[in-house]
């Protein structure tokens, strides 16, 4: 029992609250956001040491024994992703007083902010089903703030969408549970698996399983579902897409590692088969989609679903290499995209516009954005040595293991083809003749914290061998419920 | 008994989502608060219904119907109520800035 | 080892800085320094008693990815070409490139290429092969789009990018198969496993991969489309590039893997086909081409077509000749581009049909020029190395083994004729180069400038190769033990066995009859050159693979464009409608295919007249909300929905439930009414009656299959349910008696933090969307 694994959950919450009331000094609020963010980071530090020390924390809340109580649960895995949003999110803070706008920030930003790292944390770190649903609510009302107040036409319009079909899917959670309860008796995750297994997932909890695989693609943004997504992330401002891009999909695909490889893995002929084609499509379409466009924020915001899709694939796959692999690449991407989502950002913010069509030049005088952009592009195509491709090296390892090639070729075509969407980008935009853009705009508040992501892309890719002995353990733990089982019930 | 429950709310589930896809805004949350109750109805009856009395410990009951599933009943009711409340604002200020309530014509494929 | 390989890209990081310093001088000096060492470092190590060696260093043991050098007389080879090369090219660009260029950004991108050319030659595990090979597409890309405002400039990287790196994914899918089936990543250990290899039934799969990658980047037919594009690079870099070694870098792929494939039919089918078709289409468009630099490039395809057919022969004889031409090439082919660039420079221009003539400015710009291009066009003269290895060539292609494989077979009979074809254009382009540039009409006056010799600056390293040309003719054998047969061994998989000997002549052999062919018939038609024009343009005309390329590059845009607008069109009911048939479908699917239908008759709750007066109510009043006239009706039809659901709660034992329920109706309703009084009245809804059948299909399948789950679900009880435990603590443990409000508040108090937490988000979030645009207002 420790209370450190509910710190991540608490720390943004009081943030939040905090930050509600003291919205109306902005200098302040800026600096508040700034210090809870890194009382974040340092919390997340110890509890991935804590983690790395002693194995798998279990908080049981108000001291109700599992499985009857809500558990936090913090394994490698969810410490790991803590870790990551820990930096996301101070990166995103110290961007976010020069990018967000006064009027936003006075608007409770920093609170709706805090508020939906709370909602994230908590899904990453619960062990109860019902529990997850109501984090979810949680990480979606914050973004339903984060999308609408002081939204314009366009952005009100692809909020309503974004609102709808969220709400559906929640509902459909909410009863998916409830009808897994009618079956197995219980609302914790271990005991769940304890139960599923003692049945072997027979009858109606496949059905059930699949049912709560579409709740989660959706969030995920998995084909066929992900129509809510590109539009909804590429209007906001710079900030809330990077928030957004990073870790919204992310507990989508997260809840299905978790689901599908502790509870509902009796059946993997079935499902994770599935798993493989719905990955297939996704990178198939994501990429389509993302070289249909001209507006940059759009292309990124495609670029989501190819990702999610490599995700998906290593879970298909479900070995150790593959699995390894995913997790691997979920880390690899949420940095990424955050990075990317503010290059663009700068990248129309300098330019005026978001249309690639209307840009060029731009190297000229804004160098370092260039870079950055260029050095971010091949990262997420995949070019070794950063981490894309060892991501992708090890989901395709694991493929070529598990002989599914068909896969591993769309998954190569489509790096190619990632590529070419971002260089676009690059070629179009910065290179070439410059156009006239009025006077030359600082982008002294987007720099600092695109630098820092893509130096822990770097590092992660570089420095892989690092890493190696975590994702190994975390991917045994994904192969093995009991571990997860009896770290919890303790029985 | 629970079938008829079952049906019920799978009816509230179908005339909720013909409603989701309608045109019309007030239609479009009309259906989604159908589809709540139809959630919340299933909640229910998954724990079983009229097993014993009330959950309220008193003197000589020993049966008592499922708890669990009430109090999760509530909590969503709670965050329905929250969602509700706000997608109707939105729905207010979208109709108000784009002039029109047609979800049809809000597509906004314009700025590709 | 890896010293001097980093060594380059050391340099590039320090580069932008000492140039600034020192402003004064030409960078190139600055940087020249670097691949002089590496050359003068390998150089030592010629010699006929040469080891191979081997360097490993760690990087990501747990994926087997390691820095492992081995450097055999293959690599050897190659790291003094890309050295002594690299050293040459830095040298010319000095007097080539002006100081008004931003020349720090150059030559970073030229030293980072120089690392990660050096590194693929080295490596033997194959990801970091892989990697360093990705890095020499990313610098080729720069260096090619280095004149970035130039519109060409740009497609010709992109197309290069594009093209090579599709090349080097499928390498890496090919990499990737044979690590699996040999269970080793060092390449190496792969040639050790080559008949486990060879074994497997993915050869085929395999095969395709790797050929894929090399076959791009050494610019073989169809694949060669990118390199007369990528002429749009400065002259430095066509030179050192994208003639003496990125592009051999395919060629080096297939040499170190030929221990592992030759044995496999269709790899020597494949390899020699494509490497012919390659040295007849190019130097067959060679010979149309009014571009200086683009003559060169479509002759470096077709060289390389030649070098690739002798690896792909696969016979002792075919891959010395091939490592003796890797060798001429370079020299000859590097010295063409830097007498170009010369002339370029000096003329103004590199157009032939304003050339001619200038052998009376450029004497010896012309003299160099002479050397390079009749050892190029292979004049059997003894002091051209061009034509040793053109015999050698000539040699292996007739002495091919008969197989077993009748496709192979034919193949053999047919290439020594298609060799022949290929070296007579070879011949016509280099005289048409040598004399149209250096000969014939004197056109300055259409030059925008009076052509002069070139600064000796400019010549020395031309004239260094030139040197090389010639000594090596003269002293063919020098090179041989020392160099070519190591190299050629690491080729084989065999010991170096020291037996060729090269010599001027070798009487009247096949061969040389082929040489004389190709001379007298290229000659020919080098001097008809004006009455063929019209054939050669004939083809390939519209079948072009530019135009392929750019076909698909446009397809590509609109094939997306329009998939994705057919199904993002912006309507959230499509959205919803995908949605809900991909979930009604895949459950629907899941649900019958595993034995999820199971219904118990048993244990069923009690039926009260009040329960179904009350769902009957409900039913007629939610399908009315379907056909409400106005906003007021259907709202208070909703109301009664809630309040019947309500009721239920009531009769099923759920007080504080009901409690709830009724209290959140009641101002949902409120504010469902406040909303909607401002908004648009109801309209009678305008779907078309496809749009009704299909809303209406698929609410009520969601609709039945929530029922049909829930009711499986429900029969399906498998496990006592939790909730007895907190019946029994809620007293004891919880302090409470209303077991709902302990759960609640204690036991799964959690879950009613967020609640509330949501409900607090979503009032902020009201009250900030009214305030912000009163805010507006007010301003």
């Amino acid at each position: 029992m420790s209370n450190l694994a509910v710190l991540p959950i608490i720390i943004p919450l009081v943030a939040g609250i905090v930050l509600a009331f003291t919205h109306k000094k902005i200098k302040l609020s800026r600096g508040i956001a700034k210090c809870f963010s890194l009382l974040y980071l340092a919390a997340a530090g110890f509890l991935n040491w804590q983690v790395h020390q002693s194995g798998t924390l279990v908080l049981e809340t108000g001291g109700w024994k599992a499985p009857y109580g809500i558990i936090m649960v913090a394994d490698q895995l969810s410490a790991l992703l803590i870790m990551t949003t820990a930096v996301i999110v101070a990166a995103c803070v110290f961007a976010a007083a020069s990018v967000v706008g006064e009027r936003m920030e006075y608007h409770y930003f920093y609170a709706f902010f805090y508020f939906l790292i709370t909602g994230v944390s908590g899904a990453f770190l619960t062990g109860d089903l019902f529990n997850l649903f109501v984090f979810f609510e949680v990480l979606l009302m914050a973004s339903y703030a984060l999308i609408t107040v002081g939204a314009g036409k366009v952005q009100l319009r692809e909020a309503m969408k974004y609102m709808l079909i969220n709400l559906f899917s929640s509902v459909l959670f909410v009863t998916a549970i409830s009808f897994l309860y009618a079956v197995v008796g219980t609302v914790n995750m271990a005991q769940i698996a304890e139960r599923v297994q003692d049945v072997q997932q027979k009858g109606i909890l496949t059905t059930i399983a699949v049912l709560l695989f579409f709740v989660f693609a959706t969030k995920a943004a998995l084909f066929p579902l992900y129509y809510w997504m590109p539009k909804s992330y590429a209007v906001p401002n710079p900030v809330v897409s990077a928030i957004f891009g990073a870790l919204l999909t992310k507990v989508g695909i997260y809840s299905i590692l978790r689901v599908f490889s502790l509870i509902f893995v009796y059946r993997t002929d079935l499902t994770h088969d599935a798993f493989l084609w719905i990955a297939g499509l996704s990178m198939i379409f994501g990429i389509a989609g993302a070289l249909s466009t001209s507006n940059v924020k759009l292309i990124i915001a495609y670029n989501i679903i190819p990702a999610i899709g490599f995700i998906l694939l290593g879970i298909g796959v479900f070995n150790q290499s593959s699995l390894s692999g995913s997790v691997y690449y979920l880390i690899h991407d949420m940095f990424i995209k955050t990075a990317l989502f503010l290059i663009v950002g700068a990248l129309a913010y300098a330019a005026g516009t978001s249309n690639l069509k209307k840009m060029g030049g731009l190297i000229h005088d804004y160098p370092v954005l260039g870079w950055l952009m260029f050095i971010a592009g091949f990262v997420l195509a995949g070019i070794p040595p950063f981490s894309g491709f060892i991501g992708k090296f090890m989901l395709l390892r694991g493929a070529f293991e598990n002989g599914d090639f068909a896969i591993a070729i769309i998954g190569l075509l489509t790096s190619l083809l990632i590529l070419y969407s971002v260089i676009r980008i690059f070629i179009n935009g910065f290179w070439g003749e410059a156009k006239d853009y009025g006077e030359r705009k600082s982008l002294k508040g987007y720099i600092g914290p695109i630098s820092v992501l893509l130096a822990c892309s770097v590092v992660l890719g570089v420095g892989a061998e690092w890493f190696m002995p975590a994702l190994d353990s975390i991917s045994n733990q994904l192969l093995d419920p009991e571990i997860y089982i009896k770290s919890v019930l303790k029985e | 008994m629970e079938f008829i429950i079952c049906i019920l709310a799978g009816i509230l589930f179908a005339t909720g989502i013909y409603n989701i896809l309608q045109k019309q805004m007030l239609r479009i949350i009309l259906g989604t608060g159908l589809i709540s109750h139809g959630a919340h109805l299933f909640i229910l009856t998954m724990g079983k219904l009229k097993r014993g009395q009330p959950p309220i410990l008193t003197e000589g009951v020993s049966r008592y119907t499922d708890p669990l599933p009430q109090a999760l009943i509530l909590t969503s009711i709670v965050i329905s109520f929250g969602i509700t409340s706000l997608i109707l604002v939105l729905s207010f200020r979208t109709a108000k800035e784009n002039q029109t309530d047609n979800m049809d014509q809000l597509r906004g494929t314009e700025h590709e | 080892m890896f010293y001097a390989i980093i060594l380059p890209v050391l340099l590039a990081v320090l580069v932008p800085f000492l140039a600034k310093l020192k402003a004064r001088i030409h960078t190139g000096i600055l940087v020249l320094w670097a691949p002089l060492l590496i050359f003068i470092y390998f150089a030592r190590k010629i010699g006929k008693q040469f080891q191979p060696s081997d360097q490993h260093i760690s990087w990501i043991p747990s994926l087997g990815i390691n820095l492992d050098f081995h450097l055999d007389g293959l690599s050897l080879l190659f790291v003094l070409l890309i050295s002594g090369i690299g050293t040459l090219v830095v040298l010319y660009s000095i007097f080539y490139l002006s100081r008004s260029e931003q020349l720090g950004h150059f030559y970073v991108y030229l030293l980072m290429f120089m690392t990660a050319m050096l590194g693929v030659v080295l490596s033997d595990n194959v990801f970091v092969l892989y990697t360093f090979w990705e890095l020499t597409s990313i610098s080729s890309f720069l260096l090619i789009g280095y004149w970035h405002h130039n519109e060409r400039s740009r497609y010709g990287a992109l197309k290069s990018m594009l093209i090579t790196v599709f090349g080097g994914l499928s390498m890496l899918g090919g990499l990737l198969m044979l690590t699996v089936l040999s269970g080793t990543a060092s390449i190496q250990g792969m040639i050790a496993k080559a008949d486990v290899i060879l074994a497997s039934p993915y050869m085929p799969l395999v095969l395709v991969f790797i050929l894929l990658g090399a076959f791009t980047k050494s610019a073989q037919f169809p694949f060669h489309i990118w390199l007369p594009d990528a002429m749009e690079a400065p002259t430095p870099v066509s030179s050192y590039l994208h003639s003496a070694t990125m592009v051999k870098a395919g060629i080096y792929l297939i040499a170190r893997f030929s221990p592992v494939f030759s044995q496999y039919d269709w790899f020597v089918i494949t390899v020699s086909v494509v490497g012919t078709i390659t040295l007849c289409w190019g130097s067959y468009m060679a010979v149309r081409q009014t571009d200086l630099k683009t003559i060169l490039a479509f002759s470096t395809i077709s060289q390389l077509g030649m070098i690739m057919a002798m690896l792909g022969f696969g016979t002792k004889l075919a891959v010395f000749a091939a490592v003796f031409h890797i060798l001429n090439h370079a020299t000859f082919k590097g010295s063409l581009f830097m007498i170009t660039g010369a002339v370029d420079h000096e003329a103004g221009t590199r157009d032939m049909r304003k050339l001619g003539g200038l052998v009376a400015f450029m004497p010896f710009t012309a003299a160099l020029a002479l050397f390079g291009t009749f050892a190029m066009a292979g004049i059997p003269l003894p002091f051209l190395n061009g034509f040793y290895s053109k015999e050698l060539f000539f040699d292996s292609v007739i002495h091919l083994e008969n197989s077993s494989n009748a496709i192979l077979n034919t193949v053999v009979m047919l290439l020594p004729y298609a060799v022949v074809a290929g070296s007579i254009f070879t011949f016509v382009y280099s005289m048409y180069y040598f004399f149209g540039v250096f000969f014939g009409k004197n056109k300055t006056d259409a030059l925008s400038k009076t052509p002069h010799e070139a600064p000796l600056g400019m010549l020395i390293a031309p004239f260094i190769l030139v040197a090389g040309i010639i000594l090596i003719g003269l002293f063919p054998n020098s090179v041989n033990g020392s160099l070519l047969e190591h190299a050629a061994a690491a080729v084989l998989g065999t010991a170096p066995s020291h037996n060729i000997d090269i010599h001027f002549w070798h009487n009247f052999s096949q061969a040389f009859i082929m040489t004389m062919i190709v001379a007298v018939a290229g000659t020919i038609l080098a001097a008809t050159r004006a009455r063929w024009t019209d054939v050669y343009q004939l083809l390939p005309g519209r079948l072009s693979f530019n135009r392929v390329y750019d076909w698909l590059l446009e397809r590509l845009q609109i094939v997306s464009r329009r998939v994705t607008h057919i199904y993002m069109t912006g309507s959230v009911r499509h959205y919803m409608l995908i949605i809900l048939g991909a979930t009604l479908l895949g459950t629907f699917l899941v649900m019958f295919t595993t034995g999820g239908v199971h219904i118990r008759f048993n244990d069923l709750a009690p039926v009260s007249l009040l329960e179904v007066i009350i769902v009957v109510m409900m039913v007629i009043a939610a399908v009315a909300t379907l056909f409400a006239k106005n906003n007021l009706t259907a709202i208070l039809i909703l109301g009664v929905v809630g309040f019947g659901t309500a009721m239920l709660f009531v009769i099923y034992r759920a007080p504080d439930l009901a409690l709830t329920q009724l209290v959140i109706e009641t101002i949902t309703v409120a504010i469902f009414l406040l909303t909607f009084y401002h908004l648009p009245k109801l309209r009678k809804r305008e779907d078309t009656k496809r749009e009704k059948t299909i809303n209406l299909i698929i609410s009520v399948g969601f609709g039945a299959m929530m029922t049909l789950v829930g009711i499986f679900s429900f029969s399906s009880e498998s496990f006592a349910k939790i909730s007895d435990y907190f019946i029994e603590t809620s007293h004891s443990i919880g302090g409470g008696n209303n077991i709902v409000n302990v759960i609640l508040v204690d036991m799964r108090g959690f879950d009613t933090l967020f609640e509330i937490t949501v409900l607090g988000i979503a009032a902020l979030a009201v009250f900030a969307l009214i305030k912000f645009n009163r805010d507006k207002g007010a301003r």
